[in-house]
């Protein structure tokens, strides 16, 4: 029976799709999520194509909106782990060396450099603050990071920064949507929507888009950072969370055993079966796969969240903390989806806003702590990644929202009790990893007290374009129909950063 | 010899196609802008010759810039001479570099034929449909060959079957027969109140007590009529609980929440209802309701994240009036227009913001307390009101009556602290609230105190004795107010003697405490307001009426954002900003509508009351076919333009163009712009009761149910998934109105920053009441909903994208809520023979006897589960916990009940 029902709808969407032209298919885009809304109609939206075209696979994705397919050009990764410090951490006491800076420290910051410029906080003439922690060069390839970081000098030749990426958001919020959905206001898709939009999932056990938090908060952007915008929800970002259950409702109710809700389920899709003979709704078929799949999704999703299982060794490298939520645990979480072929696995970070109003928020003392809290685990991430072959094939983006200012906050006009930086999008620094990256380039440089990039600016636009690229996309081609145009994720911006690729 | 004679065959049977398709396509048939020429030029040429780039300066957009020379010095299109034409002449060319459209494929010969016969005979310009008036037509006669087609008779039921069946024809396609009573009755009462319908009215709809029409208006006349169409409305007006952003705090919008399914109830006709939430504030002495409506377009997010400005918030919000009012009620994207000229459609650059300045002029400004607010006073307070109002009428002008009525309704025109500039020794603290320190200063310029001889000042302060004086310009000015500023209890308002001056003045702010330490927050004001002096002064009672209206202005009293326009001294010119960039401001516009549309009278004000009139004017093409054409996707879960988001040259050409027409036509006349007339109308008609059963082939033929062969199946709502589940259990509150409510939802859902309001879970019935009054977070959503396609209320959505996903199935199966309701409709049939229990359950939650088959399959389930719950008592206390008396029955009978609620026939509109 069901063999039977597979090959029809497989051969009505066949027909369908030769019958159309391209141009139908963006327009059903726009249009038809009503009846068939799953499958076929998204076949022609954006331009990514199907693997094994016009073979059974059609079916699969019409029956399931996250089956495989292939993107439109030869990529060079698979996977992404986007690794999002909330709050944006300071590049001057990361990444960015600024030995001027500390010449210059406690110096009024020239006025030249704050005309027509705005803070969130700095009123009035700031001064500067030289870099709270000591720099040096490591790696073969002599790039610069502060000890702040001591683990992360091993794997610094496996990375490619950027230093001088620049957004014209300066809060928070719309700073976080920007580089997440690209624009400052709510409404688009995030990256990874469109991501496992144009590419599917590799596992059909597991959501093919999940997000990690750490930090105790989300994102300031809350979770639209990670929505579909107009895209189908089937594309939002699932939070997989490290206390109750990992993803909502995933845990059968107290006394539903697993043979039971076995059953449950076999008995609603016979009954679902019968209701197909009669309605001739592919939708129904749809709905029999789902629930299929969220039978096996119960047991793959808490088995993969289950961290306590690793080796010892392992636990160590990434310095673990079982049973509570931690950067490290999440970490050690993004490779183990990755590995299972989870398709876009996005962490955030919360608390790098670091503006000096307390001990916590300070870039001298608070900012070691919150690097402490990373420095392990991120490098562990790429170490493990490695060893299992997987950062090959994977994608590790680095950054926050925006970088910090090379002067000291003096939040409405008063001097701080602790060192502080104000927000600061003019130039920050992110990092990159993995299949086609060029292993230890360094792309991008700022003036020498780190407030502008003087040389190999990029924007957050072009660090989207350059993610869809190693995916095989062409950002500008990748679009959806929506209110009666194309939307992408670049909007009318971006360009592919080939400094930094292989 | 063979290959020749192949040839010259192969000749003839050109010749013989080429005479075919002279014959087909006869040079004098008049080829058709709309239909024919612009989707080609929309699809093929518009990319890089109109909107944003316009190569070699030539556009395809508008027609003055389509005849216009182009930088070559001449026109490319040569009315009446396709062959003089430079556009024909480039479709033709050889040379890659010169051939169009460049670097892309080659038009097909027919679209050259059909841009070379347009050219010829005169290159008409037309305009798209939607832009132009809907027509008059006639009711199509049904052809004899239809009466002839299976149902045809009872099919037509009204005047909307013969549109319909004309298409149907067309397409050889046949109307489904009628679905059976319970199936309509089912069908009905879910479209109409969101709910399945209660057993009684159900009874007597389906013995034939109640006719089909009469059993609609009994729908209709529930107050649940209006509380499931408003989960459409509020989609359209962006509706949620909260500000929105980075702290997305809570606000108090309620009241807007209840005006929607009050107004929707009482049918409110379309043009009011869009009047009043345009403008109610502009209508003369607005009613309470009528500026409870106006926070539509309140909905709009807030940025209360520290180190923004207001200013940016501000004008984002005013764009987002545009944006949203044109999507809602004009199919039309505008968003497009804020950085350049429309790349489809005919609307300008310029002309998004000449609509902007019609935005511009409210007094809300993304202050944190989310200034102008309605205040809601209680009757003894209301009795003070009206005692201020008679004293300032018996004694002053009427307008400063309405001036005095209005700061006690919306405490408006007010300067807000963010205005206050020149710090010294001090700061807008958290960019909100004026905070001058000891021997801090500052300055509010352009102020009109309208000779007041007091200041209102809503301030808190933590510390005593500060000075505070106020000086005109400067700090060598003349002193207009001089007092002292204590503790308060929170936020106050109070009343400061006041210098008498004339004009707009600059004021100098002064603060001095030698007492603090330095840096140390005085006060934090939050606005200054002046009010002409209150008349009567030599009056007696005029203390106890001034000590009335003080005591008014400091009443805790709930609120509600709305919209307020500015006076005419604090009016702001609206400017076009160069690529929708905020800060580069250049030309001044005045507020006009789009060129392309309806046309102004001149007896409307120029501002949003205008703008709303010009909205529901009969002349306006798109207002009333956007409602009808989103009313139709409400019930067949596809508009008659299939893009319900846009009537654009982009959009779907609409299925059936003459049923639209008559349908908007037919809305704003006959119907007089009711709603529930309309949707009456709809639901009465044969295509809407048809059944949804479908075979493969008719699925195959017409998969999108794009002619109506059928009647759509649908999935329910995220509303009426659970609404429906807690109905067919008996636990659905009836409570209607009020503040949102948290029913149950995992722990650990909300962690907003800088934020610490929790979801605290309702008690009571509170648990269970309807989906729409369940509190809103943008940030957070509650969970289930999101789920099943709700949004998250951030930006106008016209449509819910519906998705088929295992999380949704995880929420049916899983979330207590759901078990809670399958465990009530078990207890309803516990203790009945099994078979009987099992038929009846599941009657009661479908509406449908069940079939031996499904039955066997739950009966089958029940086995099983009873026999994992026999002889095991704690694993049944576990799995009831709502239960004392719980049984190994009882728990596989909730098994039962909850597959039921999981079958595909209950989640979906059948």
């Amino acid at each position: 029976m069901k063999d039977k029902l597979d090959k029809l709808v497989y051969e009505k969407v066949r027909r369908e799709l030769e019958a159309q032209t391209r141009r139908h298919f963006i327009k059903q885009c726009a249009t038809g999520m009503g009846s068939l809304a799953l499958g076929s109609l998204y076949l022609g939206c954006g331009f990514p194509k199907k693997k094994e075209e016009k073979q059974t696979g059609f079916s699969e994705r019409d029956l399931n909106p996250l089956a495989t397919m292939a993107p439109p050009f030869a990529p060079k990764v698979k996977n992404v782990i986007f690794l999002h410090m909330a709050g944006a951490p300071s590049q001057l006491e990361m990444f960015d060396y600024k030995p001027e800076l500390l010449k210059l420290h406690d110096q009024d910051c020239p006025q030249s450099l704050l005309e027509g410029k705005k803070f969130a906080f700095i009123r009035g003439t700031p001064k500067l603050l030289g870099p709270q922690a000591n720099f040096r060069q490591v790696g073969e390839a002599g790039n610069w990071v502060s000890d702040n970081l001591p683990h992360f000098k091993q794997v610094i030749d496996e990375v490619a920064f950027l230093k001088a990426v620049h957004t014209d958001q300066f809060n928070h919020g719309p700073a976080q949507l920007l580089m997440h959905t690209g624009s400052p206001r709510l409404g688009r898709p995030s990256l990874g929507s469109w991501v496992t939009y144009g590419l599917g999932s590799e596992n059909q056990n597991l959501p093919g888009f999940v997000v990690l938090t750490s930090g105790g908060k989300v994102p300031s952007a809350g979770k639209s950072v990670w929505g579909s915008g107009f895209l189908p929800s089937v594309y939002q970002g699932v939070q997989c969370r490290s206390q109750g259950d990992p993803v909502l409702y995933i845990e059968d109710p107290k006394g539903m055993s697993r043979d039971l809700k076995k059953s449950t389920i076999d008995a609603i899709n016979t009954i679902n079966k019968a209701e197909y003979a009669t309605y001739a709704d592919p939708e129904i078929l749809a709905r029999i796969n789902q629930y299929e799949m969220a039978y096996r999704m119960q047991i793959a999703v808490p088995e993969v969240m289950n961290i306590n299982n690793e080796p010892a060794h392992i636990k160590e490298l990434y310095g673990i903390v079982p049973g509570k939520e931690s950067f490290a645990n999440n970490c050690l979480l993004a490779r183990k989806l990755v590995e299972q072929g989870v398709r876009f696995v996005q962490l955030y970070d919360w608390g790098w806003d670091a503006h000096g109003t307390a001990k916590e928020t300070s870039v001298d003392i608070g900012l070691q702590g919150k690097c402490q809290e990373i420095d392990r685990p991120m490098s562990a991430l790429l170490l493990d990644l490695k060893q299992r072959g997987l950062l090959e094939e994977t994608l590790v983006v680095w950054g926050g929202e925006f970088g910090r200012t090379p002067m000291q906050e003096n939040r409405e006009g008063k001097t701080q009790s602790y060192k502080g930086r104000d927000h600061h999008g003019d130039a920050f620094t992110m990092w990159m990893a993995g299949g086609g990256i060029r292993k230890g380039a360094s792309h991008g440089r700022t003036d020498d007290i780190g407030f502008s990039g003087v040389d190999g600016r990029v924007s957050v636009y072009d660090v989207n374009a350059t993610i869809l690229h190693l995916l095989g996309f062409d950002h500008e081609q990748f679009t959806f129909q929506f209110q009666g145009r194309p939307f992408r994720l670049t909007d009318v911006e971006g360009e592919v950063i080939h400094e930094i690729l292989a | 010899m063979k290959k020749k004679a192949l040839t010259g065959i192969l000749a003839l049977v050109l010749v013989a196609m080429g005479i075919l398709l002279w014959w087909m396509l006869p040079a004098s048939e008049k080829v058709d802008f709309s239909t024919q020429i612009k989707p080609i030029l929309n699809n093929k040429c518009i990319s890089c010759h109109g909107g944003v780039k316009k190569n070699a300066g030539f556009s395809l957009l508008f027609e003055e810039e389509a005849f216009a020379a182009t930088k070559s010095g001449k026109p490319a299109i040569v009315r009446g001479n396709a062959s003089k034409s430079e556009l024909i002449r480039r479709l033709h060319e050889d040379d890659p570099e010169l051939r169009m459209p460049y670097q892309k494929p080659k038009l097909s010969e027919e679209e050259i034929d059909l841009l070379t016969q347009w050219i010829d005979q005169g290159a008409e310009w037309g305009e798209h449909w939607a832009y132009t008036l809907p027509e008059e037509v006639p009711v199509p006669q049904p052809s004899q060959e239809a009466g002839f087609l299976p149902n045809t008779n009872s099919f037509v039921q009204n005047d909307i079957d013969p549109f319909i069946l004309a298409r149907l024809e067309e397409h050889q396609l046949a109307p489904n027969n009628e679905a059976a009573p319970n199936i309509l009755a089912r069908r009905l009462a879910l479209d109409l109140t969101g709910l399945p319908p209660e057993q009684s009215l159900f009874d007597r709809f389906s013995s034939g007590k109640l006719s089909y029409e009469k059993y609609i208006d009994s729908l209709l006349a529930r107050s649940s009529y209006g509380e499931k169409w408003a989960s459409w409305w509020l989609d359209l007006a962006r509706y949620a609980d909260t500000k929105g952003y980075e702290r997305d705090a809570g606000r108090s919008m309620w009241q807007y929440r209840d005006w929607v399914i009050r107004a929707l109830n009482d049918d409110l006709p379309f043009d009011q209802f869009t009047l009043q939430q345009l403008a109610g504030d502009l209508l003369p002495d607005p009613t309470i309701d009528q500026l409870i409506a106006t926070a539509f377009h309140r909905n709009t997010m807030n940025n209360d994240e520290g180190g923004t400005e207001d200013e940016e918030f501000r004008t984002a919000s005013v764009m987002d009036r545009v944006n949203t009012t044109f999507e809602v009620w004009q199919s039309t994207t505008m968003g497009c227009v804020q950085c350049h000229s429309h790349p489809y459609d005919p609307f300008k650059h310029k002309e998004y913001y000449k609509l902007m300045a019609f935005f511009n002029n409210t007094r809300d400004e993304d202050t944190w307390n989310e200034d102008p607010n309605l205040y809601f006073y209680n009757s003894s307070e209301n009795a003070k009101v009206e005692r201020v109002k008679k004293w300032v009428a018996t004694y002053g002008t009427p307008e400063l009556a309405s001036q005095y009525a209005n700061f006690l309704t919306f405490k408006e025109p007010v300067y807000q602290a963010h205005l206050s500039e020149n710090f010294v020794n001090g700061e807008l603290a958290d960019t909100k609230w004026l905070a001058l320190w000891d021997d801090g200063s500052c300055n509010l310029n352009n102020i009109q105190t309208h000779g007041a001889t007091a200041l209102y000042l809503h301030y808190r302060s933590r510390i005593n004795g500060t000075t505070m004086t106020i000086k005109q310009d400067n700090a060598e000015g003349e002193v207009l107010a001089n007092f002292t500023i204590n503790k308060t209890d929170g936020n106050i308002i109070r009343k400061i003697p006041f210098k008498k001056v004339t004009g707009k003045v600059h004021l100098y702010i002064e603060a001095n405490n030698d007492q603090i330490p330095p840096e140390t927050s005085t006060s934090a004001i939050t606005w200054f307001a002046f009010l002409p002096d209150l008349p009567g002064k030599r009056q007696s009672g005029y203390h106890a009426i001034e000590r009335d209206f003080l005591e008014l202005l400091n009443v805790k009293a709930s609120t509600l954002p709305i919209m307020v326009e500015n006076p005419s001294y604090m009016k702001r010119t609206t400017q076009l900003f160069e690529r929708g960039n905020w800060l580069l401001k250049t030309d001044t516009v005045h507020p006009k509508t789009p060129g392309v549309l309806n046309s102004w009278q001149e007896t409307w004000p120029t501002d949003r009351m205008g703008l709303a009139q010009w909205m529901v004017d009969k002349k306006n093409p798109l207002t009333a076919r956007t409602l009808v054409n989103r009313v139709w996707h409400q019930l067949f879960g596809r508009g008659l333009v299939a893009t319900i988001e846009d009537m654009g040259t982009q959009s779907d050409p609409p299925s059936h163009p003459a049923l639209l027409d008559w349908l908007a036509l037919r809305f704003m006349n006959e119907h007089a712009w009711s709603l529930k007339s309309l949707i009456k109308e709809i639901v009465l008609s044969g295509t809407y009761r048809q059944a949804s059963i479908s075979t493969p082939n008719l699925f195959e033929k017409d998969p999108e149910n794009k002619w109506y062969a059928r009647a759509p199946r649908l999935r329910l709502s995220a509303e009426q998934i659970r609404d429906q589940a807690l109905a067919i259990s008996g636990i659905l509150s009836t409570k209607k109105y009020g503040p949102g409510v948290m029913p149950p939802q995992p722990e650990g859902v909300w962690q907003t920053v800088y934020n610490n309001e929790q979801w605290v879970e309702s008690k009571g019935e509170d648990k269970h009441r309807r989906a729409i009054y369940t509190y809103l977070k943008r940030t957070s959503p509650y969970p289930s909903f999101l789920t099943f396609d709700a949004g998250s209320r951030e930006v106008c959505t016209v449509r819910r994208t519906v998705t088929n996903t295992p999380l949704q199935a995880l929420v049916t199966l899983n979330d207590p809520v759901y078990l809670e309701a399958a465990y009530h409709l078990a207890k309803s049939v516990h203790g009945k023979e099994t078979q009987l229990a099992i038929s009846e359950a599941y009657e009661k939650a479908i509406y449908k006897k069940i079939t031996p088959q499904k039955l066997a399959a739950l009966q089958d389930l029940y086995n099983t589960s009873f026999a994992r719950f026999e002889n095991d008592e704690k694993t049944v206390k576990e799995f009831l916990v709502f239960e004392e008396q719980a049984s190994a029955t009882l728990a596989a009978l909730t098994t039962v009940t909850n597959a039921i609620m999981n079958l595909d026939e209950f989640l979906n509109k059948t």
